[in-house]
């Protein structure tokens, strides 16, 4: 090992990629704040200086990006590939430089200067062609080397039969996604084999392979390394996307590791000809600049927004999703003056205003049921919609059309304050998403009624039998995952009733496929998942399968085996008088 | 044969010269199209429907009878609610029907 | 040659197919799930499109069938084949061997419930055209109590895809207009709506019923689909529909309203039709060979189909065929 030396033309093509992606991120990282909306970008200053999100911040950037926590929680397998790839790798680089320090001055070379910064840049990977290092750095080195070689190795077999590591489908990668990936998998064994048996052409083989990588990371889906962390940064700021190709979707795009981990979990994928319909592929098809491929998968979609919940990145899909939607300029210019003329003939009261929306219309059972708990549990009520309604506005947006959807969500917004009412209960989680998120109904307190039935219960005020039927409960994606009210309805059902467990159970639940979120999918492949999604619920042989949404139990009901239900039918028939 | 005048304009439908464009273009995209048996539940059950006269069932006769305006004028009052998509017989996929329309 | 037939299902077909069996010195042997013989007409009042007592056709029937070896509130468990032909088992646990296997086993009536926005199960005054039939056999129904507004709702759980159902049931039009007329008949100042969106009035006789309708009893046929039904404060229906020919949608208030059910697949027979190997067509209903010569045989050598089980079928079109499948079976033993 010759100490002396400090250069040496190998190192060349690793200094030339580096300072290429170097570049590359600076420049994206201007490109993405510079495209934020000016609101957005302020936000986001501000989130980097409050404590809360700062600290965010800092657990995110540790938990997700070093120990990728959210891998290991999907799949312990992936979890140790990823981490033993990512981490082994993180960790040579950071003792690398370690012992950068604790080796000054250079093994007796003195160097000064600029050559000393220069000299900085690659010496901590190349040094055992430099210098030698201390046993214990020594082995740190190796041990974290053969770590990320077994990442690799674990790979190499997820690439040859993913089933082995628990994963079904796999992205399909193009050219240049494959070569990137080759090169990243040779780089380790190079080097082992440069630092052992210090043959000259390893060392090349090794810088080359190094070279590639980073010249190609930039236009592959390996740029999520260095964008993940700008995205954490962005995404505690609290933004939503404005636009489904720059500044915060940008981001988004680029941490997307095309892992595929949505492709098993999104239930189009139940028909393997629509897992090109997954997140994995519209982020793909975005950051290639497919728009007219992103605008099909974003409307066909049925966002259910289980891809979001098993992203290990948390990228926001069905949010880049909605602009692609809104990006289309569908001439519906809404004339709502109609709207104008409609008033309530509820009086004005602080009874608990009942709005069951238009689904609900569909489905006189939810309706009757809750008139009878209601009156059964001794509680004055409003019907605001018994005659008909209007729409709360959520299917509107779904197609990208906020100020459209605006107007219905003001006249709603109208008619329920002129109730003078404190509590506003619905029984359809469609019209519950949009009225949580969009409506401003300051001093109203907006429950589905799931909710409701359970404070009722809880409350003592309804009193119910328990029965010995086993009911499994379907989890609406749009109260399940949206909101996370997964305990309300169980522990309702549990006082009715015995319940047994789904396959897929809360955030992993499966979409019904009746969704109005898809503009695209036929009867057919919505009968696809249906079925699917039956299937899953009938895991454990129930009874009876019980939801807690107008459009769910419609869907069910066309493809289950055994009876399907609205919560509030089932509690209805177990009422004490 | 024209005599270059008439008596009054007619108001038949003018079947030899109506242009189909639109509707053959939503033909492609939604052959569901054709099965609709025009039992009016669609309209029955709209909810702008209760306030105006949106019809998705005229509104697809228009476009087959030439009165594409027409047509585009009614659907400026859809709330996109879905629940005609929901209740229609035929499984037609009326809410990106009309979303096509106006593409 | 008294070879063993064996019959399952003991309605129209079954019982015609048995007669003319019998009479062409085989041996049929019905096996019937229920506790009577005569199926579904046997439930029934009157027939279209002439009023005709379904009993008079009924008990005719039954005493050519008085003969026939008949095992009542029996099924069939298991049904094996060999070169000597079927052994089947019965619920009964008794063994009967046939040289071949008649399915006549009809259908089942569309579960109104399934189209919960009818409201059926949900309000008191919404009824089928079954237990309306039964209101006319019996003469009493709580739910029929003077009504002054009636409705009736054609293919319910028919030409529909939301409930998987994209066929047309055939007889329910004819039917609607029948009960029709017959509801005038009980109480002649009601007023009757239809609410249809093709009249499929078919055969001999069936349109003079109509004519009948419109020229004797006023009913009044609306062309639109009813799509929600609702209940308003004093307990009577509330219907929405669209008026298509007029091109506006309707609300009413009605005393009673009847959902004229379609016929389904009668899916108790599910197993042993998978043992016999014979598949269903894409309506759900059996699968025969073709529509015109090969109506009553099927894939599978030896077993023959008769009636509803294939399609909905009127009576005439059943008893026709529980006629035709004798003759096949006739053959198909004297052939062998």
């Amino acid at each position: 090992m010759n100490s002396q030396i400090i250069f040496h033309p190998f190192v060349l093509p690793f200094v030339l990629g580096m300072a290429f992606v170097l570049t590359y991120c600076v420049v994206g990282l201007i490109r993405v704040i510079a495209q934020l909306p000016k609101d957005d970008r302020k936000k986001f200053w501000r989130s980097l200086v409050t404590p809360k999100t700062a600290w965010a911040n800092i657990r995110d950037l540790f938990g997700d990006c070093l120990f990728h926590v959210k891998i290991w929680k999907r799949n312990p397998v992936l979890g140790y590939m990823h981490s033993a790839i990512a981490f082994g790798w993180f960790m040579i680089i950071v003792i690398g430089h370690i012992m950068l320090f604790t080796l000054k001055p250079l093994q007796g070379v003195e160097v000064e200067g600029m050559a000393r910064t220069f000299t900085n840049f690659y010496y901590p990977i190349f040094y055992k062609f430099f210098a030698t290092e201390t046993p214990v750095f020594a082995f740190l080195m190796d041990f974290f080397l053969l770590m990320i070689i077994s990442g690799i190795l674990i790979a190499v077999v997820k690439k040859i039969h993913s089933k082995i590591v628990g994963v079904k489908r796999v992205t399909k990668f193009g050219f240049a996604d494959n070569m990137i990936r080759f090169a990243l998998w040779t780089i380790f064994p190079f080097r082992l084999i440069a630092e052992k048996t210090n043959i000259m052409a390893f060392w090349w083989l090794y810088s080359i392979d190094l070279l590639i990588f980073m010249c190609m990371l930039p236009f592959t889906r390996y740029m999520h390394i260095p964008t993940e962390a700008l995205f954490i940064l962005l995404r505690h700021a609290g933004i939503k996307p404005s636009d489904p190709r720059k500044g915060y979707a940008l981001a988004q795009i680029y941490s997307c590791p095309s892992c595929g981990l949505c492709i098993d979990a999104c239930p189009m994928s139940v028909n393997d000809k629509n897992s090109g319909n997954t997140s994995a592929y519209f982020m793909k098809k975005l950051r290639n600049g497919d728009k007219e491929e992103a605008q099909r998968i974003a409307e066909t979609c049925m966002q259910c927004g289980k891809c979001v919940e098993v992203c290990p990145v948390s990228i926001e899909s069905c949010d880049i999703k909605m602009s692609q939607r809104a990006a289309v300029p569908y001439e519906i210019h809404s004339d709502h003056s109609y709207l104008d003329v409609i008033s309530t003939e509820a009086e004005k009261s602080s009874k608990v205003l009942y709005f069951a929306g238009c689904m609900t219309q569909l489905t006189p059972k939810i309706m009757r049921a809750m008139k009878k708990i209601m009156t059964a549990a001794g509680e004055e009520y409003q019907f605001l919609d018994e005659n008909g309604g209007i729409c709360c506005g959520r299917p509107m947006l779904l197609s990208g059309k906020t100020a459209e959807a605006q107007a219905m969500i003001e006249k709603n917004t109208e008619l329920i304050k002129q109730s003078g009412t404190t509590k506003l209960v619905l029984s359809c989680p469609i019209c519950y998403k949009v009225f949580k998120e969009e409506y401003h109904l300051e001093g109203i307190e907006i429950q589905h009624h799931t909710q409701y039935i359970d404070e009722l219960v809880k409350s003592g005020k309804l009193k119910v039998n328990k029965n010995d039927v086993n009911y499994v409960y379907h989890d609406p994606c749009e109260l399940g995952r949206a909101f996370g009210v997964y305990d309300e309805p169980r522990e309702v059902l549990e006082n009715v009733g015995n319940l047994c467990k789904a396959k897929s159970e809360k955030e992993l639940s499966i979409c019904c496929g009746g969704s109005l979120g898809s503009f695209n999918l036929t009867q057919k492949e919505r009968d696809e998942i249906t079925e699917n999604s039956v299937n899953d619920l009938m895991f454990n042989n129930p009874d009876e399968i019980v939801t807690a949404c107008p459009l769910c139990l419609k869907t069910f009901a066309r493809k289950s085996p055994v009876k399907v239900k609205d919560i509030a039918e089932v509690v209805e028939s177990q009422i004490i008088n | 044969m024209d005599f270059g005048f008439c008596l009054s304009p007619s108001s038949h439908v003018k079947m030899d010269s109506v242009d189909l464009t639109t509707f053959n273009r939503l033909k492609e995209t939604n052959p569901d199209i054709n099965t609709c048996i025009a039992c009016g539940s669609c309209t029955a059950t709209c909810t702008a429907g209760n306030f105006t006269e949106m019809s998705f069932r005229r509104l697809l006769l228009m476009l087959q009878r030439g009165k594409e305006d027409e047509a585009k004028k009614m659907i400026q009052r859809c709330m996109l609610c879905g629940k005609c998509t929901l209740v229609c017989p035929r499984g037609i996929n009326i809410r990106k029907i009309l979303l096509d329309i106006t593409r | 040659m008294k070879e063993n037939i064996l019959i399952i299902g003991g309605g129209a077909a079954g019982m015609e197919a048995a007669t003319q069996l019998q009479k062409m010195g085989l041996t049929p042997i019905i096996v019937e799930k229920s506790e009577q013989l005569g199926g579904h007409v046997a439930q029934w009042d009157r027939l279209f499109p002439a009023f005709h007592p379904a009993k008079d056709v009924v008990e005719k029937m039954l005493n050519q069938v008085k003969d026939v070896k008949t095992y009542l509130n029996t099924e069939v468990t298991d049904i094996q084949r060999d070169d000597n032909g079927f052994h089947a088992t019965l619920s009964n646990n008794e063994k009967i061997d046939a040289k071949a296997v008649i399915l006549a086993t009809g259908f089942d009536i569309f579960k109104a419930e399934r189209k919960q926005e009818y409201g059926y199960g949900i309000y008191n005054n919404v009824m089928t055209s079954v237990e309306l039939e039964k209101f006319f056999r019996t003469g009493h129904d709580a739910r029929i109590n003077n009504p002054k507004k009636i409705g009736f709702v054609h293919c319910v759980g028919a030409r529909d895809v939301k409930v998987c159902n994209t066929y047309c049931s055939k007889v329910c039009c004819t039917t609607a207009l029948k009960q029709a007329c017959e509801i005038k008949e009980v109480f002649p100042d009601a007023e009757v709506y239809t609410f249809y969106m093709d009249l499929r009035m078919f055969g001999p006789g069936y349109e003079d019923l109509y004519l009948k309708t419109q020229k004797d009893f006023d009913v009044k046929c609306v062309r639109g689909r009813v799509c929600e039904v609702s209940e308003d404060m004093d307990g009577k229906l509330v219907i929405k529909a669209e008026d298509t020919l007029f091109g506006k949608p309707l609300k009413m208030t009605l005393d009673v309203l009847v959902l004229m059910c379609a016929m389904e697949k009668n899916k108790s027979i599910d197993a042993i039709q998978q043992k016999l190997g014979v598949a269903n067509n894409t309506d759900g209903f059996m699968q025969n060979q073709d529509m015109y010569l090969g109506m009553n045989t099927t894939a599978q050598d030896g077993v023959f189909v008769a009636g509803a089980c294939t399609a909905p079928k009127s009576l005439p079109d059943t008893i026709g065929e529980a006629r035709s499948v004798a003759t096949q079976v006739f053959n198909y033993i004297n052939n062998k």
